[in-house]
């Protein structure tokens, strides 16, 4: 008797609590899949900024679900042909000057792709983390919300927190902060040039921060967006990865 | 007359002085043999860190050594190397550059450390040519081969003769990738280098960094590795620019440490030792000394005066611990040589063990050192002369008319 009391009570309340936190996970899911959709094709300049040097990368790219991706670098002429899959959680790098497929092992997931501020992580990860993490509302205004992700108990994440605003309507990324699990922010994606592409409203470019290295700098802008394409799970192959049809 | 007195007194309990005798000798023959081993394993450590990775110091442009950032590389110029060839106590230098990266082989790959050496150069500095277990060192001139560590080829299964992709970022922040042909395997039981370290061709290297001409760091081998440190700030002033030269103490503080507190264990160990021995000699010697009281008062009542007794006593002690501190320095020498050339290998039973960034190898080793044989040696005769100086005052404060009373 007393536990369907207790169910009659508490399940509206917990089924309103459900209803709030799958919202909030429903809008970091869109807002994390915006470039991809179901399926896409995109061409993408890659601006990458160091104390160092400086270098930009063409790039061209196709996307199925969340578990496939391929990216195949277009210019400058000497990285012509490099490639990397994504299957899963597996990550490949194909290397033309030594016709080469080089699986990348889960201790150098961290490491930098091709030379940017982004990590093989991100490609792996970055798809799951409306998965991952749970979220919770911090505050809300006229035009925008900020939702902060915290990591569920012993989910594979690699950040300790992640902030997100996101602006209301239309429902667009502005910036991103991660934070790594001493909550020290460590790195923040700023989301700029919206535009309508495709029947979608979205960030065409991307600007990732470095917060300990002020100089340094990744910019992705995306120049060709295509969605819903017609693409095979067959596509996504070691073939396919060296270019060879 | 009072030596012959001595060695006369020595000679007539023979029992007794040989007892001693072998105390002494035997204390001291082991305690060179331990401080030897105790020796041996730290001159293994410090290779480990130095002979087979380091080097003696290490000559690099700013602190390259705190971070290993790819950039604070410089280019070696005539002048300098002139001047490493120039110092006697240098035995060899070997230019450098390293990089850290991807290495894979078919669908196995892990993260590696790539060492770009003159083959020539690092012969004289490490001694990884003496670890190899499959194929062969680097040859000079070798444009695109590889020695590798046997943990990082078993984890690859990589053998001789395969080719290995290795990439990385380069200096220009394109994406480094080239093939490497294995040509040997070396395992030196520091599993730190054996499964991460690779040995390349430094043109091989340096083209693929995109840093021609440029060096990471200059490895010095020299000839006593614990004058290291007075050795680096010598040349510290000689060296041009943003250059450092650093000995392995400052790169590895916590072997510093080690090396300089065994130094003060070495004299702790004697001094125990020492104690124990130098009971029992006095213990000889009060006896014997008891024993003879009536002789003591025949010799002053014939007029032998008590400084002479005390020295004769003395004489006695000292030429004992003279016999057996030449006995047990040829003892323990001769054990010392067994345990260098021989040794005992323990590697049945005990693993390596990695210790202030060395290893220390499971075998027992001696090294002959001055020092392991000078400190036994000087404390044996100090402990002569304490343990004899007690008695011989006793004999020479007697009354000779009481003395010559006493039963």
């Amino acid at each position: 008797m007393k536990i369907f009391l207790f169910c009659c009570f508490s399940l509206p309340l917990l089924a309103t609590q459900v209803l709030a936190e799958l919202n909030l996970r429903e809008l970091i899911r869109t807002v994390e899949q915006q470039y991809s959709g179901d399926s896409s094709q995109t061409r993408i300049e890659m601006t990458v900024k160091t104390g160092h040097w400086e270098r930009h990368l063409e790039m061209e790219s196709w996307s199925l679900g969340r578990e496939r991706f391929l990216v195949r670098i277009l210019a400058p002429k000497k990285e012509k042909g490099v490639a990397t899959l994504k299957v899963e959680k597996e990550v490949w790098n194909y290397l033309p000057k030594v016709d080469r497929v080089i699986r990348i092992p889960p201790s150098m997931m961290g490491g930098a792709w091709m030379g940017s501020h982004i990590t093989n992580d991100d490609l792996v990860k970055a798809n799951h983390i409306d998965q991952d993490y749970d979220f919770r509302l911090l505050s809300e205004d006229q035009q925008s919300w900020t939702i902060e992700g915290l990591p569920k108990p012993n989910a594979p994440v690699i950040w300790g927190k992640i902030v997100y605003q996101l602006q209301k309507q239309p429902l667009v990324p502005q910036l991103v902060e991660y934070f790594d699990e001493e909550m020290i922010l460590v790195r923040q994606i700023r989301f700029t040039d919206v535009q309508t592409v495709d029947g979608r409203t979205i960030p065409l470019q991307m600007t990732v921060l470095p917060v300990e290295k002020p100089e340094e700098k990744t910019v992705m802008h995306y120049r060709q967006l295509d969605f819903d394409v017609d693409l095979q799970k067959e596509f996504f192959s070691l073939r396919q990865l060296k270019g060879r049809r | 007359m009072l030596w012959q007195l001595a060695l006369r007194n020595i000679w007539r309990n023979r029992r007794r002085t040989l007892l001693t005798l072998s105390a002494m000798v035997i204390s001291s023959a082991l305690l060179i043999l331990a401080l030897g081993i105790f020796s041996g394993m730290l001159k293994d450590m410090l290779a480990s860190a130095t002979e087979q990775y380091f080097g003696h110091l290490v000559i690099s442009a700013g602190d390259y050594q705190d971070d290993r950032d790819m950039f604070a590389n410089f280019s070696s110029s005539q002048a300098l190397e002139e001047q490493l060839q120039r110092e006697p106590q240098i035995r060899g230098y070997s230019k450098r550059l390293r990089s850290f990266g991807l290495l894979s082989q078919q669908r196995n790959s892990g993260p590696a450390e790539l060492l770009g050496v003159l083959p020539d150069q690092e012969r004289q500095v490490t001694n990884l040519h003496q670890h190899l277990v499959a194929g062969s060192y680097l040859q000079p001139g070798d444009s695109a081969g590889a020695v590798i560590g046997s943990g990082l080829a078993r984890r690859l299964g990589a053998e001789v003769g395969d080719s290995l992709v290795f990439v990385t970022q380069a200096a220009d922040g394109s994406i480094g990738n080239d093939l490497l042909a294995v040509r040997g395997i070396f395992s030196t039981g520091v599993h730190r280098h054996d499964n991460s370290l690779v040995l390349v061709p430094l043109g091989w290297l340096q083209q693929l960094l995109v840093l021609p001409e440029r060096l990471h760091e200059i490895a010095v081998k020299i000839e006593d590795p614990l004058r290291a440190a007075s050795f680096a700030a010598r040349l510290q002033p000689q060296l041009e620019g943003q250059l450092q030269a650093l000995d392995w103490g400052q790169m590895l503080p916590e072997m510093r440490e080690v090396v300089a507190s065994y130094d003060v264990s070495r004299m702790i160990i004697v001094t125990i030792l020492y104690i124990a021995t130098g009971l029992g000699i006095l213990n000889t010697f009060f006896m014997s000394v008891m024993e003879r009281t009536r002789e003591f008062g025949v010799l002053m009542a014939i007029g032998m005066r008590p400084g002479q007794v005390r020295r004769m006593v003395l004489l006695e002690t000292l030429s004992m611990g003279a016999i057996s501190l030449f006995a047990g320095v040829i003892l323990g020498v001769l054990l010392s040589l067994y345990m260098a050339y021989v040794g005992i290998d323990l590697s049945g039973t005990l693993s390596p063990i990695t210790y202030a960034g060395g290893t220390i190898l499971p075998r027992l080793h001696a090294v002959l050192e001055p020092a392991n044989i000078l400190y036994p040696a000087l404390s044996l005769l100090l402990v002569c002369l304490l343990a004899g100086f007690l008695p011989a005052n006793r004999a020479a404060r007697m009354q000779p008319v009481v003395a010559i009373r006493e039963e």
